[in-house]
């Protein structure tokens, strides 16, 4: 009996995957049968090649041997700043604005013209402010991360089952304590969607921020490679971002599961 | 007026004489859309009495929940007063624990830590406490069920564990709002006696809101029936059956009658 549950949820988590190896099967029949000019989409195995030099070769072997780690760990660097601070400043005001019409009201109207605006156009002013580099990125990333954030908090604070924070009032639990034992528990799956989408956009935000001439980073290497025509570096760009990404989400849903029962135990 | 306290003498659990809770002129209206102000209460008196067991009977809307929400601190009336033990109720506290009609368990605890919850402030050694948990388990038959989620026990033991979570803060009056109403014919009797087990056992009062009267005829030492629009106290009447009681007697039957009929005129 376990065992047929175990093996159906891995058949489960097994379908995640058929998409990607559909897609990558396809690109392959279209490469091998020349449908699509290698100019427009390079040959899997050459992109594997590419990958493999970009992770494990040695600078000066090629333009982008070796580039790996170090563009890696800038880019992780930032997202993870731009985005603590979105989660630092983001958190706390939207619990306080679900939950106090005061701070609402002070609040809504603002953050809601400036959600309106697109990221993209706040990156000349971020130049102006920060110059090009790391401020400028972290400033983008934190601007993007905060809005789903915010607004996600809001709504799970919002949304409180009134009898929950009544309950605990009843049985002698105070504002502050109510509000790490009762309030943040039962807005936590709000909490998870927020913090999740801001993530994600986070690495977004970061290849826009990465654009503007710094020197390393995942989009900077992408930048660079359009400049040099490597659309294969461009392919190995995007798809290690789509990966990274995705193991940030998987590490940061994973990394709430195991801190708070809230996370692991309401669907 | 004072409500007239009738002694019963068939009385097995005698309740203390002295009032530990005293509703004073109780009025409240709430603004509504368009119509202007509604009054839900009106003047409303009583008292109960140490070890006491009061249902409040009325119709649906007669303002039964605001007067708990009320006595619970939840709330506060327009006018009039509530004491305990002479001291006004100003905030909620576990004095008055309320057990809640809907499902109000913290999903995202366990049974067991849904029971704990209350004493996490307590200033007990964490054996004591675990003792005390297990001794509410048993106590209201779930033992077995510590460690399960709310959204894995049924709705009946859901109210159980509601109950426990309370009963363990030693509260003077337990107020309860129709918290059986959701559950089926079968398990509302269990419940039900499970109420008067535990009433027997611990020492609180309890405040019990219903608009089934044979439930308040099977539990209540008193009744109180509830006029409609705006609330009031419109009768009081003792109940002195003995207790156990049964449900299928004449006596049963004919307080229940009585009730109901008086209900109508209400």
């Amino acid at each position: 009996m376990k065992r047929s549950h175990d093996s159906d949820a891995w058949a489960h988590r097994a379908l995640g995957g058929g998409l990607p190896v559909l897609l990558l099967v396809l690109w392959l029949a279209a490469s091998e049968t020349g449908m699509v000019a290698p100019y427009l989409l390079p040959h899997p195995k050459d992109v594997l090649a590419t990958a493999a030099s970009y992770v494990f070769g040695h600078g000066g072997q090629a333009g982008f041997a070796g580039r790996f780690v170090d563009d890696f760990s800038a880019s992780i660097a930032r997202v993870m700043l731009g985005f603590g601070l979105a989660v630092l400043v983001g958190l706390p005001l939207g619990i306080l604005s679900g939950r106090l019409a005061l701070v609402n009201r002070l609040l809504g109207t603002t953050i809601n013209a400036l959600r309106a605006v697109p990221g993209i156009s706040w990156l000349p002013l971020a130049l102006v402010w920060f110059g090009i580099g790391l401020k400028t990125t972290v400033f983008l990333v934190a601007l993007a991360a905060f809005f789903p954030i915010y607004l996600n908090a809001e709504a799970g604070a919002r949304q409180v089952n009134p009898t929950l924070l009544r309950a605990g009032a009843m049985m002698g639990v105070r504002r502050l304590r109510g509000t790490f034992a009762i309030l943040l528990p039962a807005a936590m799956p709000n909490i998870i969607t927020g913090l999740r989408l801001g993530l994600g956009i986070s690495w977004a935000y970061l290849v826009l921020g990465e654009l503007t001439g710094v020197p390393n980073g995942l989009g900077a290497m992408i930048m660079d490679a359009r400049m040099l025509g490597r659309i294969d570096v461009i392919v190995v760009g995007i798809i290690f971002i789509a990966v990274i990404g995705r193991l940030c989400d998987v590490g940061l849903h994973q990394a709430l599961r195991l801190a708070f029962k809230s996370a692991r135990r309401l669907p | 007026m004072k409500p007239k306290l009738k002694i019963v003498s068939s009385r097995q659990r005698p309740a203390d004489a002295r009032a530990i809770l005293e509703v004073e002129g109780l009025s409240k209206g709430f603004a509504t859309n368009g119509a202007g102000e509604i009054l839900v209460l009106n003047k409303v008196e009583f008292t109960v009495r140490k070890g006491e067991m009061v249902c409040i009977v009325g119709r649906s809307g007669c303002g039964k929940s605001t007067l708990l929400n009320i006595l619970a601190g939840f709330t506060f009336p327009d006018r009039g007063r509530v004491r305990l033990r002479g001291r006004p109720v100003d905030r909620p506290a576990p004095d008055r624990c309320v057990v809640f009609q809907e499902d109000a368990l913290f999903p995202w605890l366990t049974v067991r830590e849904n029971i704990a919850f209350g004493l996490k402030t307590h200033s007990m050694s964490r054996r004591d406490k675990e003792r005390e948990v297990d001794r509410f388990l048993a106590l209201v038959g779930l033992t077995d069920f510590g460690g399960y989620l709310p959204s894995e026990i049924s709705g009946g033991m859901k109210q159980r564990v509601a109950l426990a979570r309370v009963l363990i803060l030693q509260p003077e009056v337990l107020l309860m709002d129709e918290p059986f109403a959701a559950l089926d014919a079968q398990t509302r009797e269990e419940m039900q006696d499970l109420l008067l087990h535990l009433w027997a056992k611990l020492t609180h009062s309890i405040v019990f809101v219903t608009h089934d009267v044979g439930e308040a005829v099977l539990l209540a030492d008193r009744v109180l029936l509830f006029e409609n629009a705006p609330g009031r106290v419109k009768e009081e009447i003792a109940i002195d059956l003995p207790r156990p009681r049964e449900k299928d007697t004449g006596r049963y039957y004919a307080l229940c009658r009585a009730i109901t009929s008086k209900m109508k005129r209400v």
